[in-house]
């Protein structure tokens, strides 16, 4: 299973900085996702500042190997209360998630968290603990089993508060008000991304505040535990001539969107597989050759130019092109886990002095798309040499 | 008549030694040509290990043209029309 996780945010109006910090981190070895979000007391620099502390020495302590319960108790000790008004620096919720659904979630201060299943809410059981030094501080602890298409929804105060004062919402938007919402976009989009229903979330909270401007920081952070969206790259001929039927074949039975990188590769998916290829023209002259299309595959480009590009622009975060390699990128970026099936024959075309020297090995460029999908964008991304 | 074929490689060889400016053959058609000649791409001819030629490829008809530019292209299809009329 795969933990599709995001959060949204908002500043509270005539505020230069988020008041709300989110973090989180993937764990691709143990199939470990940590995340928190955490409230800084009241808003701008000094919320965000708090916050930030607050979540990023959280997310080190359960990341460290500290038991999340310990983590948080540690925290929960520490943090210093404000002069003014009695009450603690920051508040936080803390999720460490494992990819086969056993989930811990510390919360203090925060609204508490909604999990729900088939247009369901669940209500988890949880201890609370007290914390020694402050009377007034309880941390709820709770041990959640996710499963398929469970989705749990976090938030910082400035959603439930949202709307507060207002004649349709004196008490705010509230906790009821926020399932009803959720829950009613959920019932027109089943599938929705986690990204686009934490979006979904700030901007409806946003509206419903005093003049449309938001009276608090507003965060929504979406979790869904669902099957991965997974993907293929075919990139190359394999070595030995004799098994590109059978790589074909593996491409072809392949479950999830598929790629082609490579003209040779291409060319053997067609011979093989009886398949037709029709090419389009690029459209500028001079930088990436056009992509072509080809039954049962999503995507067919060239091979190393356009996946030189691609690494390019996932490193600068350049998705908006419409040229080949923009759209492999968003190809990869909407997949969970993508299998790289790179051939190892050699072109030997390629090793011709005449070339230009942007020609890289094709398991080099293969290597740090792979790694920048792992590290940047948290994404399961294997190799497999053929 | 059919229309004759003119199918550019755009592999990655052929690409970077000049076919990327191929890709502009049809702004660069005579308008008379126009329903006369189809032009498409290619993912890639298999042509650029041989020894003796170079690329860019480019197949016109069943003609195979190495070394190919918009000018060899354009001369190689009029030649090809005038020899089928």
């Amino acid at each position: 299973m795969f933990i599709d996780i995001d959060c949204a945010r908002q500043k509270k109006y005539n505020q230069h900085a988020y008041g709300d910090y989110f973090t989180s981190r993937r764990y691709p070895d143990t199939g470990r996702l940590i995340a928190v979000l955490s409230d800084g007391l009241g808003s701008g620099i000094k919320a965000n500042i708090l916050a930030c502390l607050t979540a990023t020495m959280l997310l080190r302590f359960i990341a460290g190997g500290s038991n999340i319960q310990k983590a948080c108790e540690t925290i929960l000790n520490a943090l210093p209360v404000c002069k003014v008004r009695k009450i603690s620096y920051a508040t936080f919720s803390a999720i460490d998630c494992r990819d086969d659904g056993a989930a811990q979630i510390v919360e203090e201060g925060n609204p508490q968290f909604i999990w729900l299943r088939d247009q369901q809410v669940l209500t988890p059981e949880h201890a609370v603990i007290t914390s020694r030094t402050f009377a007034n501080r309880r941390m709820h602890i709770y041990q959640l089993q996710l499963a398929r298409d469970d989705r749990l929804i976090f938030c910082s105060d400035g959603v439930t508060q949202t709307g507060m004062g207002s004649p349709q919402l004196k008490l705010g938007l509230r906790r009821a008000g926020l399932i009803e919402m959720v829950l009613a976009k959920l019932r027109g989009s089943p599938q929705i991304s986690s990204r686009e229903l934490a979006g979904y979330i700030v901007a409806q909270a946003q509206k419903l505040d005093a003049g449309q401007k938001a009276q608090d920081d507003i965060s929504a952070v979406s979790l869904h535990f669902r099957e991965p969206r997974k993907a293929l790259v075919f990139t190359g001929p394999p070595y030995d001539h004799s098994t590109d039927n059978f790589y074909a074949r593996i491409f072809q039975n392949f479950n999830g969107k598929k790629a082609v990188c490579g003209g040779t590769t291409a060319n053997l998916l067609s011979r093989e597989l009886n398949l037709q290829i029709i090419s389009a023209l690029g459209q500028d002259a001079g930088r990436l050759p056009g992509i072509s299309y080809m039954d049962g595959a999503q995507l067919v480009t060239e091979g190393i130019l356009t996946l030189t590009k691609t690494a390019e622009y996932l490193e600068n975060n350049e998705l908006v092109q419409e040229d080949a390699a923009a759209k492999l990128a968003r190809f990869l970026l909407d997949s969970d886990c993508i299998n790289f099936m790179v051939g190892a024959r050699l072109n030997q075309a390629h090793y011709d002095p005449a070339l230009p020297v942007e020609i890289e090995i094709r398991r080099t460029v293969i290597k740090k798309i792979s790694r920048l999908l792992t590290e940047k964008y948290f994404k399961k991304a294997t190799i497999q040499y053929i | 008549m059919s229309k004759l074929a003119v199918k550019i490689c755009l592999g990655t060889t052929c690409f970077v030694m000049g076919g990327s400016e191929l890709q502009e053959l049809p702004e660069k058609l005579p308008a008379s040509y126009k329903k006369l000649v189809s032009i498409s791409g290619c993912p890639c001819l298999g042509q650029c290990g041989a020894a003796a030629t170079r690329a860019p490829y480019v197949l016109i008809g069943d003609e195979l043209l190495s070394e190919a530019s918009i000018e060899k292209i354009l001369k190689k299809i009029t030649e090809k029309l005038n020899h089928a009329q």
